[in-house]
């Protein structure tokens, strides 16, 4: 029923612009995440629908109703707020019931509504608890029932997660996703965590500058990452440049330094590529990357690389290994756990990768 | 993130109002004594002429020359004074601390011409003091003029000083005096070179609050001056003294007097803004250990500088329950005084309470939406609001009241000799006390509160009127009652404004001063005295809690 659609939105504060020209499409039901660093435009984006920030150009509409030229407070859209921004005067049920009051519902109808609410975020029976009484996470609770009770065409969530600590905030992000599910609402969520985001988000909208760098489902976006930038900002990556020197089949030589490397499928070009231009830009999971052992075989049609080792970080379920190619250039290796007492730092490696797997990029 | 509130009706409407009120009962009479000082006697001619005659009278020029020497006198006395206790009270062990912070907002509501009166009647001509001392063959030198007034000044303006200055050096983060003594500087150079550069904009900010009252207070000096003329007293007899349609002499010191405390509050703000540069600190700093010698020279400093500002307050109220037969006091405890005051007429005590009630509500309906605008939609056009808002305090209650007087004694709208007239004075003169209250308790509301509320669909102005009014409302209080109390003692505006049955205390107190009714004027002074602390003892815990600023 509500989708939400942003048309060349744009925004500036004095001379920085926070939004530009930014267009998405967001699907009825659908669970969007704005993923960014901080300054990168996703919070005004937000605040734009919600009617908190004004828009300089553009204009934003639910289910092909215009809503920007409506004030805040009639936009019919519940938020989610960092620091929970729960009425301090007021308890839990009346928290809960005060946009049910200020749409003048009946009493007997909000005494329902407020119930069924707390119980959906596992409240039942809270509500004559005051706020100061309440833990971050119940607080946060309450702020989701009190944006959900008023039956909004959009939650909108901003870093609703981020003043939690680690393992509440794993828990609470599979609830806010569960709970957005079987309400089937449509939710834009704001964050800039990008395992939050690949975690429980439908497609992730990538921004930075303001703009939009890359839109799609947190798969494509994590393995077939748009530009560099998207690609670090995933995770952790290896980052190369080199030069196209032959074509072998499907496949491309790259000669990054004195390694060579293979890709092979489509490099993403930008509009500004030519033929005959063989600079490129290339990424390799760490995780993508296999210790081939002493006599174990490469993959057919895997590519291989001679490596040594030069510092290992171990995680619990994984183990990171820092290696150098021969001139010197650093290359991420991921493992998951397996007994690998004899890594040592110094010792060469012969590291195996799947040129599929090998997301080049135009040169900047 | 910080982004302003989107445009909607709320912030214009408010603004409006605000543009509306300060125009026409703050501007413009200020408009008219700049247009007076420029006009010939008659009130028609353009002419530098006023300035001519002020500039050229050698007592108009020793009235500028006095004022200016008086405040510098008294802002560096009062800093020097007061800069050690602040110091003691923030990082020393003082013994009863606590009551003596409590002790130090006094001086911040009781009426500093009182603490004048109770000055001349121990130690003036015929003073109690004095009296007691030629009997035994002592004399005393004059406390008139200068001296007397500089040290009225110290002793009622000083926690201007002293709390800025606490509030700076409490919220200095000590992690750096201990990188200072870490990288080898002993404690006195740490203090020298890192402590007191932190905190000298909040000195100064202080100091020149109290250049800025000096300069603009008008009881003191009546009381003090004697023969040496005050450029806020002289305005005053120029105005009443004047007979020409046109007060020109005395919209010549207004002028005068508005630009050296526009000046001196410009100043001031920059500071202000500079103020919480040491706000770092999420503890205040430890107390210094020293030995018991340094312990009980710290603690006589501060608390005799605490009980001799009282002094003057606890005679009034002593010799309010004392006879005097002609000059002379008797030790015969009565509550005559009082019966005499009371016999009179209790109309002035009834005018008081009034208009201060009528004033504060007025004060807190203008101000707290002010306050809210400013605070919380930041724009071009609030930034202009908030100084509007400030420039009451640039303004001495004397200039405001000719201002007043000269715009609405005829025209469109007569407001002169009535009650409505002090009450927009007041109003006008505190609203930066309320409006400076309901930003201070903004500041401790999240903004996302009021989102939450918008968002949930509640208008901005339903926002502000049922969720921000109940969370602000402890801070609203607080206010009030400080603009309550400020406006019961004022002197400077009702002295010009009231008319006959709207005298106030202040007037008979004042009116006291000069006729030979010293036992009526104590027992006034005592009645101003009680309903000036009670009220704020009762919200002292409140307006700590909100940490309200009282300057």
């Amino acid at each position: 029923m509500t989708t939400v659609t942003i048309d060349r939105v744009g925004r500036s504060f004095g001379s920085v612009q926070a939004v530009r020209e930014v267009s998405l499409e967001i699907r009825d039901g659908e669970f969007f995440t704005l993923l960014g660093p901080s300054g990168c435009g996703k919070t005004t984006l937000l605040r734009m629908i919600a009617g908190f920030c004004e828009l300089d150009a553009g204009s934003i509409a639910f289910g092909g109703r215009r809503i920007d030229n409506l004030p805040a407070h009639r936009r019919n859209t519940g938020m989610v707020f960092q620091n929970y921004a729960i009425f301090p005067n007021l308890t839990v049920g009346g928290n809960v019931a005060y946009g049910l009051h200020a749409r003048n519902v009946p009493a007997a109808a909000i005494a329902d509504r407020v119930a069924n609410a707390l119980k959906l975020v596992h409240l039942d029976g809270y509500d004559t608890r005051w706020p100061h009484q309440l833990s971050g996470g119940q607080l946060q609770r309450v702020a989701i029932a009190r944006a959900l009770v008023i039956e909004p065409e959009v939650l909108l969530l901003d870093e609703p997660l981020s003043n939690l600590d680690a393992k509440l905030r794993v828990e609470m992000r599979g609830e806010i996703r569960q709970l957005q599910q079987s309400l089937g609402i449509t939710a834009i969520y704001v964050t800039h965590d990008q395992e939050e985001a690949l975690a429980i988000s439908d497609r992730i909208a990538v921004m930075r500058g303001g703009a939009l760098e890359q839109v799609d489902r947190p798969d494509a976006i994590y393995r077939e990452s748009a530009t560099p930038f998207v690609a670090e900002f995933m995770g952790v990556t290896n980052l190369f440049s080199g030069t196209i020197t032959r074509r072998d089949g499907a496949r491309a030589v790259i000669q990054a330094g004195t390694t060579e490397f293979y890709v092979e499928g489509s490099v993403s070009g930008g509009p500004g590529r030519q033929a005959g231009d063989d600079t490129i830009v290339f990424c390799i999971r760490p995780e993508a990357i296999r210790v081939i052992g002493p006599g174990e075989t490469v993959p057919a049609g895997w590519a291989t690389v001679d490596a040594q080792v030069s510092r290992v970080e171990f995680l619990g379920a994984l183990t990171r290994i820092e290696t150098q190619l021969a001139d010197g250039k650093l290359l991420r290796v991921a493992l998951l756990d397996q007994p690998l007492a004899t890594l040592a730092s110094g010792q060469p490696l012969t590291l195996a990768y799947d040129p599929r797997r090998v997301t080049g990029f135009a040169a900047a | 993130m910080n982004i302003a509130m989107p445009r909607n009706a709320f912030p214009l409407v408010v603004t409006g109002i605000a543009f509306a009120f300060l125009g026409l009962f703050l501007v413009y009479p200020l408009f008219r004594i700049f247009g007076a000082s420029f006009l010939d006697a008659s009130g028609t001619t353009l002419t530098l002429h006023n300035y001519a005659k002020v500039v050229s009278s050698a007592f108009y020029r020793n009235s500028v020359v006095n004022s200016l020497t008086i405040s510098a006198l008294a802002t560096v006395a009062t800093t020097l004074i007061t800069a050690p206790f602040a110091f003691a009270l923030a990082r020393l062990p003082i013994a009863g601390k606590t009551a003596l912070t409590s002790l130090t907002v006094l001086p911040l509501v009781l009426p500093s011409f009182v603490s004048a009166y109770a000055l001349v009647l121990l130690f003036g001509h015929a003073g109690a003091v004095t009296h007691a001392l030629e009997s035994v063959g002592i004399g005393i030198g004059s406390i008139y003029g200068t001296p007397g007034i500089v040290l009225v000044y110290v002793l009622t303006l000083y926690p201007y000083v002293l709390l800025p200055t606490v509030a700076g050096l409490k919220a200095l983060d000590v992690s750096v005096e201990e990188a200072s003594r870490n990288l080898g500087s002993s404690r006195w150079r740490s203090f020298w070179t890192v402590t007191f550069p932190i905190v000298i904009p909040s000195i100064l900010s202080g100091a020149l609050l109290v250049l800025i009252e000096t300069l603009e207070n008008f009881g003191v000096p009546f009381v003090l001056a004697e023969d040496k003329p005050i450029m806020a007293v002289e305005a005053f007899k120029l105005f009443v003294g004047e007979t020409d349609t046109n007060p020109a002499s005395a919209g010549v010191l207004g002028v005068l007097l508005v630009c050296m405390t526009t000046f001196a509050v410009v100043i001031q703000r920059r500071y202000l803004g500079r103020r919480r540069f040491a706000t770092g600190a999420k503890r205040s700093p430890p107390l210094i250990a020293v030995g018991p010698g340094w312990r009980v020279l710290a603690s006589i400093y501060c608390w005799a500088i605490v009980l001799i500002s009282l002094v003057p307050f606890f005679a009034v109220i002593v010799i309010s329950f004392m006879e005097y037969r002609g000059p002379v006091l008797h030790p015969h405890f009565s509550l005559d005084n009082y019966a005499e005051l009371f016999r009179r007429s209790i109309r002035p005590l009834e005018n008081t309470l009034l208009l201060s009630t009528l004033a504060a509500f007025g004060a807190a309906a203008l101000g707290v939406p002010i306050g809210y605008v400013i605070t919380r939609y930041r724009s071009r056009l609030s930034a202009v609001l908030d100084v509007v808002a400030t420039m009451p305090f640039a303004v001495a209650g004397t200039i405001l009241a000719i201002g007043l007087v000269i715009s609405y004694n005829s025209g469109w709208l007569v407001l002169t000799g009535g009650w409505l007239i002090l009450v927009l004075a007041y109003v006008v003169r505190k609203l930066p006390y309320t409006v400076r209250a309901s930003s201070a308790i903004l500041h401790q509301i999240d903004p996302s509160l009021e989102e939450a509320s918008i968002n949930l669909g509640v208008s901005p102005l339903a926002t502000f009127a049922r969720l921000m009014i109940p969370l602000m409302l402890g801070g609203i209080v607080g206010g009030m009652v400080l603009t309550w109390v400020a406006v019961a003692s004022e002197l400077s505006a009702t002295v010009v404004l009231y008319s006959g049955q709207w005298q106030t205390l202040t007037v008979v107190m004042f009116q006291a001063l000069e006729g030979s009714g010293a036992g009526l004027a104590a027992a006034t002074a005592a009645l101003l005295i009680f309903f000036t602390v009670i009220p704020v003892a009762l919200v002292y815990r409140l307006l700590r809690r909100y940490e309200m600023s009282l300057l």
